[in-house]
């Protein structure tokens, strides 16, 4: 991982003093609660598709913003699926790390 | 002929599965001169475009129904939107993928999670590309001192005007306008005054035509003008108004002289048709009547298998 705030410390958009931004910030971080409910349903199902979209999702969205850990951890989780060749635990342990991240982020 | 390159809002369509990239983009987009237009699926983003034909795309490339290449395929393949500037959205950064899209016919190629300072200026980049290509493709129609369209433009707009009008079985004129004497004016005042002329001339002519008439200047001292839905009668009735409006000009600097013109015209109501070259050969020969039955007239005869001159308004 290389986002510098490790743990479980919060994760704060680059974009949170940003007029622009702030309000959006708002909302996609409050969206983020049902999106990691849905990671956690298709992880649990295996759903490589479902959570292969959805990582696709979120690597578009998190960097703008302002979580560009989020977009480089769904990043990985994308090529995992892409590249799946039975190694089930990887991905399972890219998903578990983005929902990680996911729960971390705050306005 | 309107150019509307400097209108201030432009379109930009964004067609883009996720929701996020919409909001994003709105956002930071909102202090541009920029109407935004969103579509979230290829399938409904290649149809709003055929709708809305936008100043620019921005297209994702991976989206589930169809994907932003076949999209980019289908809208340079139409011909309404085949000149819309495409910049692709992406988050693949593989050269491949680059290509295909330049290859397609994209005019950039941005990748996700893209930095919005940069993606306004390449918008910027594009809408300024685009407004150039398409001054230039006008400014080639153009004729440089009336301002008019010029012999190409009538060239290609003339047979597709005929083939208009015969599919739906609609009227259709066209005239041809001489000035009289014009070497003389030219001899006797010079080249400047003889271009003063021309340009109220055509000035005169484009008062009196309405949006869907094409007024061009076919060469030297001669116009020619494209009347969709009019009748060889009404032809000759707008003909004869240039003809009077141009004869009454006072000219500031030789007041005592005036210019007149010749006018032929050549039309149909709608049952009949001929070739492009043909046709207008019956409104010259109508032109060649006028100057020799005296000039400052206008001659007018109805196109078709029978050939007949129609007697002159009023």
């Amino acid at each position: 991982m290389s986002d510098s705030q490790q743990g479980d410390a919060p994760l704060v958009s680059v974009y949170a003093d940003d007029p622009d931004m702030a309000e959006l910030v708002v909302e996609f971080v409050s969206e983020l609660d049902d999106r990691v409910a849905a990671l956690q349903t298709a992880l649990d199902a295996d759903d490589l598709v479902a959570l292969r979209r959805m990582a696709h999702q979120l690597k578009g969205a998190g960097g703008g913003y302002g979580f560009p850990s989020i977009t480089e951890t769904a990043s990985d989780l994308e090529r995992a699926c892409d590249n799946f060749s039975g190694d089930i635990a990887g991905v399972r342990e890219g998903t578990q790390e983005l929902i990680e991240l996911c729960n971390r982020a705050s306005a | 002929m309107t150019q509307d390159t400097n209108s201030s809002a432009r379109t930009v369509l964004v067609i883009d599965d996720s929701p996020d990239v919409h909001r994003l983009l709105q956002a930071r987009l909102r202090n541009e001169q920029l109407a935004l237009d969103s579509a979230t699926s290829g399938t409904s983003g290649f149809e709003r475009a055929k709708t809305i034909e936008p100043d620019l795309v921005l297209l994702d490339v991976d989206m589930p129904d169809l994907d932003g290449f076949e999209v980019l395929r289908r809208l340079k393949d139409e011909r309404n939107t085949a000149d819309i500037p495409v910049v692709m959205l992406s988050g693949h950064t593989s050269p491949q993928d680059k290509v295909t899209a330049f290859d397609l016919g994209a005019v950039d190629y941005v990748v996700k999670p893209f930095d919005l300072t940069e993606l306004r200026a390449r918008i910027r980049s594009a809408l300024r590309i685009s407004s150039l290509l398409k001054m230039l493709a006008q400014r080639a129609h153009i004729d440089g001192l009336t301002g008019c369209w010029n012999r190409a433009h009538f060239d290609s707009i003339w047979p597709t005007a005929i083939a208009e009008a015969a599919r739906h079985e609609r009227p259709l004129s066209v005239l041809i306008l001489d000035a009289d004497h014009f070497k003389s004016v030219n001899d006797m005042y010079g080249h400047p005054a003889g271009d003063a002329v021309l340009e109220k001339l055509a000035e005169l002519l484009r008062a009196e035509c309405r949006s869907e008439d094409v007024p061009c200047r076919y060469g030297g001292e001669e116009f020619v003008v494209v009347l969709p839905e009019t009748d060889p009668e009404a032809a000759g009735q707008f003909a004869e108004r240039v003809r009077a409006r141009i004869a009454d000009v006072v000219w500031p600097k030789h007041p005592e002289r005036s210019v007149t013109v010749s006018i032929g015209v050549a039309g149909t109501d709608g049952a009949a048709t001929l070739a492009p070259e043909q046709w207008l050969e019956v409104a010259d020969k109508q032109l060649y009547a006028a100057k020799q039955g005296g000039r400052n007239r206008v001659m007018t005869a109805r196109v078709g298998p029978q050939f007949q001159p129609v007697a002159k308004a009023g």
